[in-house]
């Protein structure tokens, strides 16, 4: 029908509008910036900035550094959520728990880090009830566990927002993919508890979830108000790094900030592009249903 | 199906349209041509954003509550304040130029080498102070608030008060002042992880402090920037920083992002010294309760920088009149005796007291004293001049090059 | 026998004071931040501030810190973008969902999901003001449709399944319109899927802070830019304050909306 036709040109007009061309369009400009080809401080094309940021910036650092607290933050993040929702998956259906495990939901990465801050800090609540206890004779005795080296604060205030996601996840994944039977199931054919957790629940839920995890990862690798709060300047990690160079730093800097979001942005397209080749079958298999 | 989709498109575009600029003030050629009665005139009703440094309260709460209500009743001005700050000053005005576009910005607070960094994208408006009725008033003569890091100002910024930098410490803790190079070196040793400077402002002032005093004191680095000079000395100062380095706040290994947090590190005991751009922080955070009573500032003796911080208008701000009215209240006796009460703020005036009325000059001479902070007669002999911009852009630079990254 | 009793019940007291612990440290925040929003000073190595008074929320109503404006500015851009973004991303999963191309759509729907956004601010702030958008309300509000409006379609992509297809078509031959079919049809029982999208993309919105600030440039000030501000001034008292009120929505939010929101109808 006619009608039709013009009303899906329409919608995919919306489509590339609003999704795609913002980021054709900053794509674009970074581009353009990075290579001085636009730029008030820019005197045309060169590649002497990719050079700046590739070997005499901190950018491989950042790099790892992202990757690094991205890996240990969802590594902990699983470890503690499939603990709690095997162990405890009937209070997570019902009960008080059930409710409490939404509430790190309401919290934006600003208020979770600087709750971290204040928690953390040397002279946070933490190190002040160790002092009022006893254990610790003052603030120098109280470990660095904000803007330090490893990142120790940012990992902590990301898990306190990840791990209950993932709990809700996989407390819903259990009940839908019945997971308490296929449990009785194996029971009954002689398999041991710690037997069906690890070759039975587990292999489930993380199969079921890897998507969803590898986004996480991505998300954290890109996180900016935690580290913003809770970082240091080296090593930082991607977000922080941009936003300095771009705008905190030396102005000659400025083509820099817009290489590492090429970079970024590649990394990101990769990283999701992959995803979807392995998971191609999944998609095949929905978009015909 | 369509018609809700166009529907929609219209509504969010009205929407945006709506919510987005308005010019209506005049250009800077019609400014030109315009009196004083004439500027107040078209100021009338206009909004005001100005950007300035938001990490002091008190200096906020001056400008929000007494200087923003005092221009909506007398000019009938809204102003409204935006945190930002040096090289975001500059990128933004940078893109704005850029793109061909009105500022968003209409004035800012800015000195030294943010001053420069305009001046050479050409992104400020001026001269333009001659035409304030209270620039008659400024003391224009004194070398600290004619000349901003070595430049004539030639009308292209207003100044708007006058500060010098003192170490700030805790008198309980700290008997003896360190006084040299060789002192503070000394002290670190002796008291690991209570001392350290912030990688902003304020830490880059006190370094370039240290720099003069590597340079041979006073005057030595005086003029413009010298490149050899910088070249024989900075590489004295890294060398100076990696001797305190291993015994400085958390080993050196991060230094505060601001000076707002060294203060709370101070006021929690972690830290037993800070540093403050304004000679009279100790009575404004005493004052406020952050500090504690035995907080004291003063100046070794390799000097402290003195400098005034001055008030600009971008090039293609939408309303240069109303910034004009309103950095001409700022500038008024009034206003500049009410911030220097050490209550509300404690800057330094860049009124010229002689030509003022005579009721008016006991007022600033009368107006409440410091209880904690030196007075500035005390310390004015160890007031070091800014020195050229260039140098504090690649103390900058490098600090991170040599200190941060390594 | 007993001392099976004995073991059994040791680990059942064990589990529950786990639980108890879990349980604390999840609510934990909410009360210190509570807390902290009434004091006034806080001096090592005192555990509560030493004063504490109503002093910092009473200000709020005297409009003199600027939090309720900036709670009503999040508010409004907030609702906008939900509302907006769920509708357009209602109406665009459909053709999305039922199209050939679907997996490359949805493909390039998850990058602007994914990536910072910052970031994408960051290298789009010099279209916001060459379109004089930059520093204005209107300017955060698209900025922000940005990244609602592909995660919109990522939600509601997973709705329009062959049950819902079916549901259309059975629609269509009973003779209903194409007014009819989405007034009367789709929307009832899309309500809930709706009502998650809403709620989703309302809080990308409330939440953000790095977008809000490149484009809006500070002069747009919502919530999240407050309790920033606050931090930078180092007035924690305040910044916890702020902090209340920034997560105050999304907790009455997620109170009603805590059954859907996990639900696989609609989560893909």
């Amino acid at each position: 029908m006619k009608l039709n036709k013009i009303s899906v040109v329409v919608v995919q007009s919306i489509f590339v509008l609003f999704a795609a061309a913002p980021l054709i369009f900053g794509f674009g400009y970074a581009l353009l910036y990075s290579f001085g080809l636009i730029g008030v401080l820019n005197e045309g094309f060169t590649i002497v900035h990719w050079e700046r940021l590739l070997f005499e910036s901190n950018f491989w650092g950042t790099l790892l550094f992202s990757l690094v607290v991205a890996l240990v933050t969802m590594g902990l993040s699983l470890f503690f959520a499939l603990l709690v929702v095997v162990a405890w998956y009937k209070n997570l259906e019902r009960g008080a728990l059930s409710y409490i495990v939404y509430l790190p939901l309401a919290f934006p990465g600003v208020v979770m880090a600087f709750y971290t801050f204040q928690l953390l800090s040397k002279s946070g609540f933490l190190s002040r009830l160790l002092y009022n206890l006893g254990i610790t004779n003052g603030l120098n005795d109280f470990p660095d566990l904000i803007n330090d080296a490893y990142g120790i604060g940012i990992i902590f205030s990301l898990l306190l927002l990840i791990t209950p996601f993932f709990i809700l996840l996989y407390a819903n994944m259990y009940r839908n993919e019945r997971i308490q039977e296929l449990t009785e199931l194996a029971s009954t054919l002689g398999a041991k508890p710690i037997q069906i957790t690890l070759k039975v629940v587990l292999p489930v839920l993380l199969k079921k979830s890897a998507f969803t995890i590898v986004l996480f990862v991505i998300f954290v690798m890109g996180t900016y108000e935690i580290p913003l709060l809770l970082g240091r300047q080296n090593p930082s990690m991607f977000s922080p790094f941009v936003i300095n160079k771009l705008q905190k730093f030396n102005l000659n800097d400025i083509p820099q900030a817009y290489a590492i979001s090429i970079l970024y942005i590649l990394l990101i397209a990769l990283l999701i592009g992959i995803l979807f080749w392995k998971l191609r079958g999944l998609f095949i298999e929905r978009a015909t249903t | 199906m369509k018609k809700l989709n166009v529907l929609l498109l219209f509504l969010l575009s009205l929407l945006l349209v709506a919510c987005g600029k308005s010019e209506k003030s005049p250009s800077s050629a019609q400014l030109e041509k315009l009196t004083w009665e004439q500027i107040e005139a078209t100021a009338s009703g206009s909004t005001v954003n100005m950007m300035m440094w938001a990490g002091d309260p008190k200096i906020n709460a001056y400008v929000q509550n007494y200087i923003a209500p005092a221009v909506k009743e007398q000019y009938n001005i809204d102003l409204k304040t935006v945190n930002g700050q040096g090289n975001n000053i500059v990128q933004l005005l940078m893109t704005e130029k850029q793109a061909g576009k009105k500022s968003n910005i209409d004035m800012m607070w800015i000195n030294g080498e943010t001053f420069y960094q305009l001046r050479q994208i050409k992104g400020l408006y001026g001269p333009f102070v001659d035409r304030l009725p209270n620039s008659q008033l400024i003391d224009l003569e004194n070398p600290f608030i004619g000349l901003d890091f070595q430049e004539p100002i030639k009308g292209m910024e207003a100044p708007w008060g006058n500060v010098q930098m003192t170490l700030i410490y805790n008198s309980e803790k700290v008997k003896q002042l360190p006084q040299t190079r060789a002192d503070l070196l000394a002290y670190v040793k002796k008291y690991p992880g209570t001392f350290t400077f912030d990688n902003q402002f304020t830490g880059l002032t006190f370094m370039k402090a240290l720099l003069i005093d590597i340079a041979g004191g006073k005057d030595a680095l005086a003029g413009n920037y010298d490149a050899a000079a910088y070249k024989k000395y900075a590489p004295q100062l890294w060398s100076y920083l990696r001797d305190l380095r291993p015994y400085l706040w958390k080993k050196g290994e991060v230094f505060p992002e601001n000076v707002a947090q060294m203060h709370q590190l101070f006021a929690s005991g972690e830290l037993y010294f800070t540093m403050s751009n304004n000679d009279a922080e100790v009575d404004n955070k005493i004052n406020e309760g952050l500090f504690q009573e035995y907080a004291r500032a003063y100046v070794p003796d390799f000097g402290t920088i003195q400098n005034s911080h001055y008030l600009g208008i971008p090039g293609n701000a939408v309303d240069k009149a109303a910034a004009m009215v309103v950095i001409n209240f700022m500038i008024s006796p009034e206003a500049q005796l009410k911030k220097q009460s050490p209550e509300v703020w404690g800057d330094g005036t860049v009124l010229n007291m002689d030509k003022l009325t005579e009721s008016m000059q006991a007022r600033f001479l009368n107006s409440t004293d410091r209880k904690f902070s030196p007075k500035r007669k005390d310390i004015q002999d160890k007031a070091l001049m800014e020195i050229a911009p260039q140098y504090m852009i690649n103390l900058a630079d490098d600090f991170r090059k040599e200190i941060i990254n390594k | 026998m007993e001392i099976a009793w004995v073991v059994h019940r040791k680990g059942y007291d064990m589990k529950k004071m786990l639980q108890l612990f879990f349980a604390i440290s999840i609510v934990f925040p909410v009360f210190f931040l509570a807390v902290l929003s009434f004091g006034k000073n806080w001096t090592y190595p005192d555990l509560l501030p030493s004063t504490l008074n109503a002093a910092n929320w009473a200000a709020i109503v005297k409009l003199d810190t600027g939090l309720f404006q900036s709670f009503l500015t999040s508010l409004c851009i907030s609702v906008f973008v939900g509302v907006g973004s769920t509708a357009l991303s209602f109406i665009t999963s459909k053709f999305i969902a039922y199209s050939r191309y679907r997996s490359i759509f949805i493909l390039i729907a998850y990058l602007p999901y994914v990536i910072a956004p910052v970031i994408l601010a960051a290298t789009l702030q010099y279209y916001f003001i060459v379109l004089d958008l930059a520093g204005s309300i209107g300017g955060v509000l698209l900025a922000q449709f940005f990244i609602a409006y592909p995660f919109g379609v990522i939600i509601l992509n997973n709705f329009w399944n062959h049950k819902i297809r079916a549901i259309e078509e059975l629609a269509a031959t009973l003779g209903a319109t194409k007014r009819q079919l989405w007034l009367k049809v789709l929307l009832p029982i899309s309500k809930t899927a709706l009502l998650l999208c809403f709620f989703q993309t309302f809080l990308i919105s409330w939440f953000e802070y790095g977008l809000t600030s490149v484009i809006g440039l500070g002069v747009v000030k919502t919530l999240s830019i407050n309790v920033f501000g606050f931090v930078n001034e180092a007035n924690i008292f305040y910044a916890a304050l702020a902090s209340c009120l920034l997560i105050a929505p999304p907790m009455v939010l997620i109170w009603f909306n805590k059954r859907y929101i996990f639900s696989t109808d609609t989560v893909s």
